[in-house]
């Protein structure tokens, strides 16, 4: 019994430490003091600020809406590109492959920001929208791709046959069969794109020029300037959003018999 | 004469890569409304034969005839056939009604049409009322029941089976055979099923081919393979066989365990060795000085409908029988057996070869009634 | 996709000017650098090594709680609030009027600089990182069969000689995995470093987008970057990346 107590406690302390902060920031989101520290007393001018701050508000649509658009498209390649690769009949080809797609996961960002910043100078894309849109692409087919393999290769190849000795056309295996099949996996991996492109600081951080800004980069900036309490506001509707989005991705991996983990990109 | 073949390989060979043949050279014909098995051990070949009729596969050599018509080169889904796979393949997103449509739908069939033929299917294998399941709701028993009606909606003329029972428990299996059985018959199409379990192609099937390494050791009745096996392979695959190395002194008698014996073989050249079977039911027990040969019982297993004996002649040869006499352990029997039970096998025969030398017996036994 | 990386690799090869050039990598070679890289390493390994330490117990104790998977959700929702946010309260918490400092005052301690600090910078990094850690670890733990455990107690081992030679072996992929996830983003991180280190602490991060934001120095960046992607290779290579089941 006591050392069921003990890992209570031990676990405890751990949850307290993860939500700590995040409560510590919705707290302040309601002083009226404009501090951190001292609660003075009950008030939602910060949320009224934050909903008069056309500027920053902007930016958040700019953020969703370069999540929405990078996700989508990478939802769409990283498919595209996780069907090809399971296809493939040669297995030295898929090995480099899909080790190829694992190292542009495990890439820190700052390489891939780095680079990309290299390669939009060459090519001349000028930095802004468009160059956080394709970067945000590029980092998210490979998770995408990393969620929807794992559907494929459960998937029973006899399925396929199957199909065909009911005569089911190439392309009507693809539509009729796998991508029903792979539906969750999918899903899981839009999800997944759409978090870290929400999440995604180093990268944009890179790429976007001076016109352009998204959250994380905005957040960073207002920081380093010091408190400043509209953030508690905007960071407590983020959290609310944030949990809605979870709720959406525990139930799909829910059907999916499992959680599906995340990486690491911070 | 006979009816034209509704599957008919010439010299088929299937190879991957440098790799041995999976299947090496195989002619054969296939009837219209026949249970056909195709037997062997794992790897034998015959899952390839039938990925070969259902279009899954393309031969690396030879012809592949449906009805008299070339089809080495029409794709899986252009073909009259279908199939009933071993792990069901299933489709895990669509209920039992349009797992069972789906082939219908992509004919591009009308709805009321595709309707009444799902319907008719589901009734066929008894599963009216399930239309609405999921798949995961359904048991090991009626999924195999779902796959069927699937296969048959289109109404193939050549239904494929790869080990269907496979992954069903032993009452199961047996109820399954029964009906199986019944199905091709009220159907009226060919089936050809894929085991390896050499009780269930004996229960089931009009003909079996007998399959190892690539090749057709034998193709028959079940009656047939049972009673005249043409090498120790089949012999020991069909049944529990006790095979013995032995010498055709001449027509109609043989010597093995250093005895002559009676038998009712013959078309040998004198003195030739060969191998010869008897079946564990075909030894009777009787007390040694009535025996044909002597053995001492080394171990006696009780089997239910039966004994199972193991027992040792003097030379070393080992003797099982099935009886359902007792022995006891230890004890000197006496072997009794009909010239009948002998069956003689030459080494290295073909089946052609085989066959006829047993149709020259025939024309024996003939002028023998005359 | 792998062109950029190429690009790098070609990039750093340039000067300033744009003329082919080995200084760079020369220049890495020099004292300033060296140092630089060999603290941002150490700074991950402490970082891994603490993670790995909270982790570990979590996780194993994760795996035994009821409705373990739904407490393994609400220790990876965290990770899914956007990072600056975290970074962000952590500067009130630490802050000299901040919770922190309160918090030690109640204890008699008394007010202390913590913010811009190593540990306060170790103590973010961890807290960022650690469900990335769990993660791998609990999926280890919970592949287990527990009848190893039984089998191992049967036998006779204590608790703690089965934990030695049959949980932590058995699991010891989902660690590897762990510490892969944890130590290469820890080389790289620079936002931290001036949030909450306060320049103070200088990674390969730190020194990449140094160079390439603020000095304009593309070339000596990407020689840096070049490094943090061996670096990266390496780790992957070490930490074996045949099974990433646990992340993937």
């Amino acid at each position: 019994m006591k050392k069921k107590s003990l890992s209570t406690i031990y676990l405890t302390i751990v949850f307290l430490i993860l939500y700590a902060p995040i409560f510590y920031l919705m707290y302040y989101s309601f002083n009226s003091g404009g501090k951190m520290y001292e609660f003075e007393s009950f008030s939602l001018e910060w949320y009224k600020d934050l909903f008069q701050n056309t500027r920053l508000l902007i930016i958040v649509l700019n953020t969703i809406i370069i999540a929405l658009l990078s996700s989508a498209i990478s939802t769409i390649l990283g498919t595209i590109g996780a069907v090809g690769i399971w296809h493939l009949k040669k297995r030295q080809t898929k090995n480099v492959l899909l080790s190829l797609n694992n190292i542009l996961i495990v890439s820190p960002d700052v390489i891939i920001g780095a680079s990309f910043l290299i390669m939009f100078t060459i090519v001349g894309i000028k930095l802004g929208f468009s160059s956080v849109l394709l970067s945000h692409i590029a980092f998210s087919v490979p998770i995408v791709v990393i969620m929807v393999l794992p559907k494929l290769q459960e998937m029973s190849s006899t399925l396929i046959d199957a199909a065909k000795d009911l005569g089911a056309s190439n392309f009507n295996v693809l539509t009729k069969v796998i991508l029903p099949y792979i539906t969750p996996g999918i899903f899981a991996g839009f999800f997944m794109a759409l978090t870290y492109s929400l999440d995604d600081f180093a990268v944009t951080f890179f790429v976007t020029g001076n016109g352009f800004s998204t959250l994380s980069v905005e957040i960073y900036s207002m920081a380093r300037q010091g408190v400043s309490l509209t953030i508690n506001a905007l960071s407590t509707i983020l959290f609310l959003f944030t949990i809605l989005l979870v709720i959406g991705y525990y139930f799909i991996s829910k059907r999916n018999g499992r959680i599906i983990g995340l990486g690491a990109r911070k | 004469m006979t009816e034209q073949p509704i599957i008919r390989f010439e010299n088929v060979t299937k190879q991957y890569d440098d790799d041995p043949p999976i299947l090496d050279n195989v002619s054969f014909e296939m009837e219209k409304g026949k249970f056909y098995t195709l037997l062997g051990p794992s790897g034998c070949g015959k899952t390839t034969i039938l990925r070969l009729i259902s279009g899954l596969i393309e031969a690396t050599s030879g012809k592949i005839y449906f009805k008299d018509k070339l089809i080495n080169h029409v794709p899986a889904n252009k073909r009259q056939v279908n199939t009933v796979f071993q792990d069901y393949a299933l489709f895990p997103h669509l209920n039992v009604y349009e797992n069972v449509a789906f082939g219908l739908r992509i004919r591009k069939m009308k709805n009321d049409e595709i309707d009444k033929k799902v319907r008719e299917a589901l009734r066929f294998v008894n599963l009216v009322g399930f239309e609405n399941r999921e798949i995961k709701e359904m048991s090991g028993g009626q999924r195999q029941r779902v796959a069927i009606a699937r296969a048959i909606v289109n109404e193939p003329e050549v239904l494929l089976l790869d080990e269907p029972l496979s992954a069903l428990d032993l009452k199961l299996r047996t109820e399954m055979q029964y009906e199986l059985r019944e199905l091709q018959q009220r159907l009226g199409i060919t089936f050809v099923f894929v085991t390896h379990d050499q009780e269930e192609a004996l229960a089931m099937s009009d003909e079996i081919f007998v399959i190892n390494e690539g090749k057709i050791q034998q193709k028959g009745t079940p009656r047939d393979i049972y009673d005249e096996p043409i090498n120790r392979f089949v012999a020991n695959f069909i049944g529990e066989s006790n095979i013995i190395k032995g010498k055709m002194i001449r027509d109609f008698l043989v010597e093995f365990d250093g005895k002559q014996f009676e038998c009712v073989d013959q078309g040998f050249s004198p003195n030739e060795p060969v191998e010869v079977v008897i079946r564990p039911e075909d030894l009777e027990i009787t007390t040694p000085d009535r025996g044909k040969l002597n053995v001492k019982v080394d171990t006696v297993l009780f089997r239910g409908v039966h004994y199972e004996l193991c027992s040792y002649d003097e030379n070393g040869n080992e003797w099982i029988i099935h009886s359902t006499k007792k022995a006891e352990i230890g004890a000197e029997i006496g072997l009794y057996f009909e010239p009948e039970a002998i069956h003689v096998m030459r080494f290295g025969e073909t089946e052609e070869e085989f066959d006829a030398r047993l149709e020259s017996y025939d024309s024996y036994g003939d002028k023998d009634a005359d | 996709m792998i062109m950029p990386i190429l690009l790098i690799v070609y990039y750093s090869f340039l000067d300033i000017h744009g003329n082919f050039t080995l200084a760079n990598y020369q220049k890495f070679f020099t004292p300033v650098y060296l140092k630089m890289t060999l603290s941002s390493f150490w700074y991950a390994l402490l970082i891994t090594a603490v993670s790995l330490l909270v982790a570990y117990p979590t996780a194993f104790l994760l795996t035994r709680t009821k409705y373990k998977q739904l407490w393994l959700l609400l220790i990876i929702l965290p990770s899914w609030i956007n990072l600056l946010l975290k970074a962000y309260s952590f500067i009130g918490i630490f802050g000299t009027y901040g919770f922190a400092n309160a918090l030690l005052e109640v204890f008699g301690i008394g007010k202390k600089q913590i913010l811009f600090t190593d540990f306060s910078f170790i103590f973010v990094s961890v807290y960022i990182f650690i469900p990335f850690m769990i993660l791998p670890i609990f999926n280890a733990l919970d592949k287990l069969n527990p009848s190893f455990i039984d089998a191992s107690r049967d036998l006779g081992a204590s608790g703690w000689t089965t934990f030695r030679r049959v949980i932590f072996p058995l699991t010891f992929d989902g660690v590897k995995s762990g510490c892969q996830v944890v130590f290469i983003p820890a080389l790289s991180l620079f936002m931290l470093t001036r949030l909450i280190a306060g320049n103070r602490v200088i990674t390969l991060g730190t020194a990449v987008e140094q160079h390439f934001l603020v000095t304009q120095d593309w070339g000596m960046g990407s020689t840096i970057a070049v490094f943090l992607i061996i670096s990266m290779v390496i780790i992957m290579l070490l930490t074996g990346n045949k099974k990433r089941g646990g992340v993937g």
